[in-house]
């Protein structure tokens, strides 16, 4: 928790970290008091494999993670179970976390989130897993939707308790 | 989808809801913990709560407030009510500062909780009928016990009954429990079959530096981020004592702790961003980490298995060639005479310098520029003539490394050679593995060979059929004690043997025709009986003929200290134990009394006299008890040395409460010109503890090779590799709590082995297959992950796991000086197993764990 760390976060994943600062004044847009939004994401195909794209879901001050991965997934939809997103918020204390090889790294204390294993925390300091979002597509169209998330979202008292 | 259920929200603490402080169950690093306890249905709500935070905001990162999942449970206590619970990491700690560790963050759901994952925890004394256990009363199972003991003495005399109990703090234990276990086993029952919870003897596992006059726990935390360098030497910080590293280690290579640097150094001293030298065979998570912040600032050097000492007396050499001490210092704090000794064994001066490093770069595989590395960062003086500032960190990669006492010695030798000792910024002493807590009357066995040692291996005793009666507290050692594969085989069938001989008609459970029958057992087989107390069944327990069910972490109010600062603080009760469970003081004590009962009514006075005052009525009383061990100390803080490392004299339970996450760090003192009660922060300062307080030279031995246990497959093709062992982040000790939680079964589901992609190669195998790993002390089942912490040729093993161990393979060798195993080495064969373990991969991540890149 030096100061030095979130200079160094400045520096090494902005592009999340803005979002996550862009967010903290969001309130919960489409998100009804206690039930999940359903909320488009993007569009299977326009995914490309390990490339992830960012979205905001419950509301705008959570930020997540979809990704396509090499292989299936715990929880993973489409045509190969290999599409998932979770929440890029860390568990630990909340740094974001950034994709890459399969896992989820937090650069903060490096916990690191296996994306084909439920999010589970393999190394670091995170005792909870990462927060996964439920995900539904839509086989005509290929559109995904966000519809739930199963863990809590880091810094909330529930996911769906923010004003 | 999800694994397992998970929660989207938690309840909210009232305002009024009871606090507690305590100190995390797990890790030496003691990191401090807020406590919550409010009936269910009280909740507080986002805007007004105990955790005075506003709620229905998102929080921002490292606010250093955390409340997630995993740090809430549902409790009830013995009045029948429902509790909420929440644990959460203490901010105002200085050890976390909100921190947490992914052991730690589970103390809530790791509570027990008849609704929660904790169920199967003891709730009654049990007694073995045939097959299984059937429930019996306290009183009944104390009598048992205690009849039993004193026939045994009077019979076979007191050395009959082997023991092998924790000595250390946290996970529910503490300085209570300890002193009840020394009032017992050493004034009370006086056998020398003593062995501690992780090892065959009751030994220090650090005599090397402690006969040196140097506890091994001398600094405080903030030298981990004051030292110009870090030696992390066979200590996984970064999965082991998680804290010490993220919030004080790493810091310091990532340079944001200069600002107290330049205000605890000297004036005109120059001040850096960190340095860290990692000395593993690994290149484990503690090495990539710290690369991936400060590539440039990090040395790990890989030495063979069993040669640390060698490399340490290296390194020392070449400081001593550069003129990288303080004669001064020497002079005026050691030992001059033992210094000779110390020169000629230790250093060889009278060996050329080139003859020396070439023949310890063959030994050591480790090369004479690392060795000049090492000896640069941790001796040679800053510009300026500013003497360097080395923190030290050794564990059980020396600890339980071949020749224990010289490994130790040599590492503590070269720290006090380059004066790094007692300034802020240096140290030289243990990570720790649990947190610590010891009082207790003097052991039977003060010390090494040197000192009037080695203790007895209680474990070769009870193989070779010694003892009548075996009480294991705390600790399973079918999985963690040495060569356990064997050890199992003879105490599973001198266990039956006994059952066998009493069972005719069913096991008696009318406690004297039970002792009765035992007795004439122990007279006509070599039948054991075996008591183990402990918070759940454990696999020596299936075993047992008699369960005592404890209270664990937070079921009784308990004190310790953490091993990077000595801080003694409060652990306290927050719940109910379940059930009949008691603490661990209580039983001891029930069981100190009825022998007293028993002697008393013998016409036995004498005998009777060692079990007294053991009749305490709550924990601090033992507490107490306990205090007066530590003599006189009322001494300035120049003769700090001269304290007992852990002494708490003059503390109450009370006081702690107060301190709260502050505590207080051991020795305290009272001050002999305030009264008050003082802390010390760091140690030896002005001097060691020996009779003149000069620091006691030691000159260690040759490498002489191998011990015979291992030596014996050196060469031999059928046990190719090298195998060492070690613990996970993930979960802790024999899995205990983590067993029945699905974040850690579910991740690590299985024993396994970390093999190298080339090793793994040439054995056909990938991430995610089975294999067995043997010799000729036994086998193991394991799950494979790739990665590549080990060179080719040595293969990691986690050391146990709650379904199986890996020390079946470990070798009977301890050390003669200290009768320390060597758990970290020996050598082994790999053959594929048949069977694909289908669930364990579904749910295990096969991703290396060393690789954040
Ligand atoms: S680092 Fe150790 S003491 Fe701290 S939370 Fe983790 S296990 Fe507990
Ligand atoms: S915030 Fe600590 S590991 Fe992510």
């Amino acid at each position: 928790m030096s100061p030095l760390n979130r200079r160094e976060f400045l520096q090494t994943s902005s592009a999340s970290l803005a979002l996550a600062v862009l967010g903290l004044s969001g309130k919960a847009d489409g998100a009804a008091a206690n039930k999940y939004p359903s909320i488009r994401i993007g569009n299977i195909r326009d995914l490309k494999t390990g490339e992830p794209v960012q979205f905001n879901y419950p509301d705008k001050s959570s930020p997540c993670n979809v990704v396509m991965l090499n292989g299936n997934a715990v929880g993973g939809i489409g045509p190969f179970s290999n599409v998932v997103a979770f929440s890029a918020l860390c568990p630990h204390m909340g740094c974001p976390v950034n994709y890459s090889n399969g896992r989820f790294v937090c650069g903060c204390h490096y916990s690191m989130f296996d994306a084909a294993k439920n999010g589970q925390t393999y190394q670091g300091l995170a005792s909870q897993w990462l927060a996964q979002v439920s995900l539904r597509l839509d086989k005509a169209s290929g559109n995904i939707y966000a519809e739930g998330i199963e863990g809590l979202v880091y810094g909330r008292i529930g996911n769906l308790n923010i004003s | 989808m999800s694994l397992f259920t998970r929660k989207e929200s938690l309840p909210i603490p009232p305002k009024d809801a009871e606090r507690y402080t305590t100190v995390c169950q797990y890790c030496s690093a003691g990191c401090g913990y807020n406590v919550y306890v409010w009936p269910v249905g009280r909740n507080g709500s986002a805007k007004n709560n105990a955790f005075g935070i506003d709620l229905s905001m998102q929080s921002p990162m490292l606010s250093g407030h955390s409340y997630t999942e995993t740090m809430h449970n549902v409790i009830t206590r013995k009045n029948g009510i429902s509790y909420n619970l929440a644990i959460v990491p203490a901010k105002e700690s200085r050890i976390n500062k909100g921190n947490y560790s992914v052991r730690g963050g589970t103390n809530a759901i790791a509570a027990w909780s008849d609704t929660g994952y904790t169920k199967k925890r003891l709730k009654q004394p049990l007694l073995k009928k045939g097959d299984s256990f059937a429930a019996i009363s306290w009183t009944d199972a104390v009598e048992i016990i205690a009849t039993l003991t004193k026939a045994s003495i009077d019979r076979y005399g007191a050395d009959s009954i082997a023991m092998k109990f924790y000595d250390h703090g946290s996970s529910g234990l503490g300085f209570e429990d300890n002193w009840a276990a020394g009032k017992l086993f050493l004034s009370g029952i006086r056998t020398n079959h003593l062995s501690i919870h992780n090892r065959p003897a009751y030994n220090s596992e650090v005599w090397g530096t402690r006969e040196r006059g140097m506890h091994e726990l001398n600094y405080d935390v903030d030298d981990a981020r004051l030292a110009d360098t870090v030696v992390l030497w066979g200590a996984n910080a970064y999965e082991a004592a998680t804290i010490l590293y993220t919030e004080h280690i790493m810091p310091n290579l990532q340079g944001a702790s200069m600002d107290e640097k330049k205000s605890a150094f000297d004036t005109g001293e120059p001040a850096a961003e960190g340095r860290l030298i990692v000395i593993d065979p690994r290149k484990n998570a503690s090495v990539t980490v710290a690369q991936a912040i400060a590539g440039g600032r990090v040395l790990h050097i890989r030495p063979n298995l069993g040669t640390d000492w060698i490399l340490a007396n290296a390194i020392a050499r070449i400081a001593w060639e550069n003129g990288w001490y303080d004669k001064a210092f020497l002079e005026k704090r050691t030992d001059m005479k033992t210094f000779e000794e110390y020169k000629a064994k230790s250093l060889q001066l009278a060996k050329p310098l080139n003859d020396l490093l070439a023949e310890a770069e063959k030994i050591t595989g480790v090369s004479r520029k690392e060795m000049e590395q090492a000896a640069e960062w941790i001796a040679k003086p800053k510009s300026g003539g500013f003497r360097a500032r080395t923190l030290t960190i050794y564990e059980k990669g020396i600890i339980w490394n071949m020749k224990n006492y010289d490994q130790v010695a040599a590492i503590a030798q070269l720290s006090v050679l380059t004066a790094n000792i007692g300034r802020p910024g240096t140290g030289c002493g243990r990570e720790g593995g649990h947190q610590e807590g010891y009082v207790r009357p003097p052991a039977p066995t003060p010390g090494s060979i040197y000192a009037g040692g080695p203790p007895k291996n209680v474990d070769k005793f009870l193989t070779g059929g010694g003892g009548k009666i075996y009480w294991v507290g705390a600790t399973d050692p079918y999985l963690s004690t040495p060569n356990s594969q064997f050890f199992r085989k003879v105490l599973k069938k001198r266990s039956a043997t006994l059952l066998d001989h009493i069972d005719h008609g069913g096991v008696p459970s009318d406690p004297k025709e039970l002792v009765a029958r035992v007795l004439d057992a122990f007279e006509k087989t070599d039948g054991l009986f075996m008591v183990v107390q402990d918070i759940y069944m454990t696999q020596t327990g299936n075993d047992a003929m008699l369960i005592l069910p404890a209270a664990g972490w937070g079921e009784a109010a308990d004190t310790s200290i953490n091993c990077h600062s000595r801080l003694l603080r409060i652990y306290d009760k927050f719940m109910d134990a379940p059930g009949e469970a008691l603490p661990d003081w209580k039983i001891l004590s029930m069981v100190g009394m009825k022998l007293r009962e028993l002697y008393t009514a013998a016409g036995n006075k004498e005998m009777a006299d060692r079990f007294s005052d053991m009749d305490w009525k709550s924990d601090e009383e033992v507490f107490l008890a306990g205090s007066r061990e530590f003599g006189d100390n009322r001494v300035p803080e120049t003769e700090e040395a001269k304290l007992s490392p852990e002494c708490y004299k003059g503390v109450t339970h009370q006081i702690l409460r107060k301190l709260g996450n502050t505590g207080i760090q051991t020795p305290v003192r009272v001050d002999p010109s305030t009264g008050k009660l003082v802390g010390t922060k760091r140690r030896y300062k002005y001097s060691f503890a020996t009779t003149d307080g000069r620091f006691r030279w030691y000159g260690t031995d040759p490498w002489s090779g191998y011990p015979p246990e291992v030596a014996k497959y050196v060469g031999n093709p059928k046990y190719p590799y090298w195998f060492t062992t070690g613990r996970s982040q993930l979960v802790w000790q024999t899995m205990y709590h983590d067993r029945y939680l699905p974040e850690k079964y579910f991740a690590l589901p299985l024993p396994y082995i970390e093999v190298h992609p080339e090793d793994a190669a040439h054995l056909g195998i990938r991430g995610g297959d089975m294999v067995e790993v043997f010799n000729e002390e036994g086998s193991s089942i394991a799950l494979v992950y790739v990665n590549d912490a080990c060179k080719p040729g040595l293969v990691f093993g986690i050391m146990y796991h709650a379904k199986g161990s890996m020390n079946h393979l470990t070798s009977s060798y301890t050390d003669p000086k200290t009768t320390m195993p060597w758990y970290k080495g020996t050598k082994v064969g790999i053959r594929p197993y048949h069977g694909t373990p289908d669930e364990a991969i579904r749910t295990t991540s096969l991703l290396p764990n060393n690789n954040f890149s």
